[in-house]
């Protein structure tokens, strides 16, 4: 089919690294902080109170660094997970549902024996279950999509909702993982984890809440990268997701895919676990934050490249813990962080889609 | 269950699948285009956000569903100049203007209302259709909703006989399939995906003024909470085909309100199992109850001419 052709030919080359796919989304990046800029001008807030409050929560402490690259680790193993997919031509839209799962399995393994077990694997226990739940979550959509050829953008959406409502009851019974009650007032939220089970920090300097998680994210990143670009495996990802029937000619089980979804689940599950053992510590509703959401963006913005991954995840971790403190210090709403969110998506996926159709009429120029 | 309870689960099962109805019809026609709107949830915000917004400035809540409808129309169009011309990936787009649209309109309301109003809005009235409104049980159920539930109904089935019956149908179902075939027969490929976007957006807009101004009188942040995704669900579960994709949204209203319909039976069902049982039956339904599968050949792919 022609028109599919074509889509993989936008495919070919992720990491071509011309001064404009870099020096583009960059400059519409600083265009779209220019509109949030704007809005909160028009809010009447003040501008330099603004940027210092996002400044001292993004960058302005040791506390506020290692807070930023501590959220910039479930947005990378999101978005690595979704390149990973990518690869065979999956959209792993999930990570929010498998960043639930994950994070359930995690507290309640942490609960529920773990801290019995010795220091290192009291902290690895926690992590291995709420991984391997991503990577069920993600498989179930591994399987409907080789059983029953289903769409995997709608699957993974729908598990998302079904899993954030699993938090939801999770931690609404007593039966589950809500704490015992002792008042009335006692909010709908779990034990907090045993110490034994929290992530090491990384820095022994006490105001820093640096984890290992960043270890852990920059490993996977490694691992993804050489994957993709150097394994065999990688390779029959790739065919298979540019023609699965030649690939399952030349001998490429098409279960691949399965497998490509689940370690993309597998990743986002790792990034629940992280988010409970790292800095939460106590399951909640919504702990999960659209956190897997904004994974999948900056997924879909690295266009494959893992060196892109990290780029967008500490970009969305230092935006993010910014925006917040906007939030707090200077009573911006932040509703502007989502626009401003939203238009980088939206301006990045159509610049990037400019440049594209330049390049391939360009190339047909004799 | 007494014959009024069987009325009321009735009437809330049809008046919650109505948004979901009149987005999965509209998203119909342009998938069957070939351009799947992930931003379906964003343009049912938008236009749930400027019917309220303008009914309440107006007192007039029809202006505020033409508000509604055009807010929903220029985000369909954004986004049908981004995937279609510029050929943009199209489920980034989609979730960028999901995104978007939340801030926006979230940034708006607690501008112009305050945080955590919730107004009563001036709405659409109801009908109480002559003489079949007081048949019990049945009157309650089919003939007391609001006068866009009935509208919304003649819009359902005026877009079922376009796609079947006309030449722009026609049109629509040639470049979803084989655009480049399409597109020798003299159709113009980007202007049929274009209407079809619009189209989309047109009836996204109406789904959400049901929402806001038909439903629930009020705004609340982010108040689709989802539908839009279930909207894109049911035209899967409904294979493509317009009463399969209606038969699914009174399904997944159905299962909705079996919150209301279940504690008052005296059944404690926890509320999380209720609130996740549509999403539980949209992916059993998209993942096996639906035989085979027939999506249009060349959904989501973008038309390049000659190659």
């Amino acid at each position: 089919m022609p028109s599919a052709l074509a889509n993989v030919g936008r495919l070919r080359r992720p990491l071509a690294l011309r001064p404009w796919t870099v020096l583009l989304p960059v400059i519409v990046t600083c265009a779209a902080l220019a509109v949030g800029l704007g809005l909160i001008a028009a809010t009447g807030a003040s501008i330099p109170r603004t940027v210092s409050a996002f400044w001292i929560g993004a960058f302005g402490s040791s506390y506020a660094i290692g807070a930023s690259l501590n959220r910039a680790v479930p947005f990378a193993l999101v978005g690595l997970g979704f390149i990973l997919a990518a690869k065979a031509n999956l959209t792993n839209v999930g990570g929010e549902g498998q960043i639930a799962v994950g994070g359930i399995l995690a507290t309640a393994t942490a609960l529920h024996g773990a801290d019995d077990l010795p220091r290192g694997l009291a902290v690895a226990a926690p992590l291995l279950a709420g991984t391997l739940a991503g990577a069920l979550w993600g498989g179930i959509a591994g399987l409907l999509k080789v059983r029953r050829g289903t769409n995997e953008v709608i699957s993974t959406l729908l598990l998302s909702f079904i899993a954030v409502n699993l938090v939801y009851w999770s931690v609404g019974s007593v039966n589950l993982l809500r704490k015992p009650q002792t008042s009335a007032s006692t909010q709908p939220e779990s034990l907090e984890i045993p110490d034994l089970t929290k992530l090491p920090m990384l820095s022994s300097d006490p105001s820093s809440q640096l984890h290992i998680g960043l270890v852990i994210a920059a490993i996977a990143a490694i691992v993804v990268a050489v994957v993709l670009t150097k394994s065999a495996f990688g390779v029959r990802l790739r065919a298979i997701g540019l023609n699965p029937l030649a690939a399952r000619r030349a001998g490429v089980s098409q279960n691949l895919q399965l497998l490509a979804l689940a370690l993309a689940g597998g990743l986002g599950g790792m990034a629940g676990a992280i988010m409970i053992q790292g800095d939460q510590y106590v399951l909640k509703i919504g702990f999960s934050s659209n956190y897997g959401f904004d994974g999948v963006v900056v997924g879909l913005l690295a266009r494959g490249s893992a060196v892109g991954v990290i780029a967008g995840a500490l970009f969305f971790g230092f935006l993010r813990s910014g925006g917040m403190s906007m939030e707090m210090m200077a009573r911006v709403p932040s509703a502007v962080v989502w626009i401003c969110q939203g238009l980088i998506v939206i301006a990045i996926a159509g610049s990037s889609a400019w440049l594209d159709m330049r390049r391939i009429s360009a190339g047909r120029r004799p | 269950m007494t014959g009024e309870q069987i009325g009321l689960f009735v009437a809330s099962s049809l008046r919650l699948a109505m948004p979901l109805l009149l987005a999965a019809t509209g998203e119909l026609v342009s998938e069957k285009a070939g351009v799947l709107n992930l931003s379906l949830e964003g343009m049912m915000l938008g236009g749930a956000f400027a019917a309220a917004i303008v009914s309440l400035a107006t007192g007039t809540p029809v202006i505020g569903l033409l508000a509604g409808i055009a807010a929903s129309l220029l985000i369909a169009l954004v986004q049908a100049v981004l995937s279609v011309t510029l050929r943009a990936n199209q489920l980034v787009v989609g979730i960028g203007f999901n995104i978007l649209v939340l801030g926006i309109t979230t940034f708006l309301f607690r501008e112009l209302r305050g945080a955590g109003s919730s107004d009563l809005i001036p709405g659409l009235p109801v009908w109480h259709i002559p003489v079949l409104s007081s048949v019990p049980i049945l009157g309650p159920a089919l003939f007391q909703h609001s006068s866009l539930f009935y509208v919304g109904i003649v819009l359902v089935l005026g877009t079922w006989a376009l796609i079947a019956h006309t030449s722009f149908g026609l049109a629509i179902r040639a470049v979803g399939e084989d655009p480049v075939a399409a597109d020798k027969a003299g159709i113009d490929v980007g202007r049929t995906r274009y209407l079809g976007v619009l189209y989309a957006g047109g009836m996204a807009g109406v789904a959400g003024a049901f929402l806001s101004i038909a439903d629930l009188d009020t705004f609340t942040e982010g108040m689709t909470k989802g539908a839009g995704y279930l909207a894109l669900a049911s035209v899967i579960f409904g294979n493509w085909v317009g009463w399969r994709t209606a038969l699914a949204c009174l399904l997944f209203g159905a299962a909705t309100a079996l919150q209301f319909l279940l504690p008052n039976l005296g059944f404690a069902v926890p509320a999380p199992l209720l609130l996740m049982l549509p999403y539980v039956l949209a992916l059993l339904a998209v993942g096996g109850l639906v035989g085979n599968i027939r999506t249009p050949s060349a959904l989501s792919f973008p038309f390049f001419r000659g190659q």
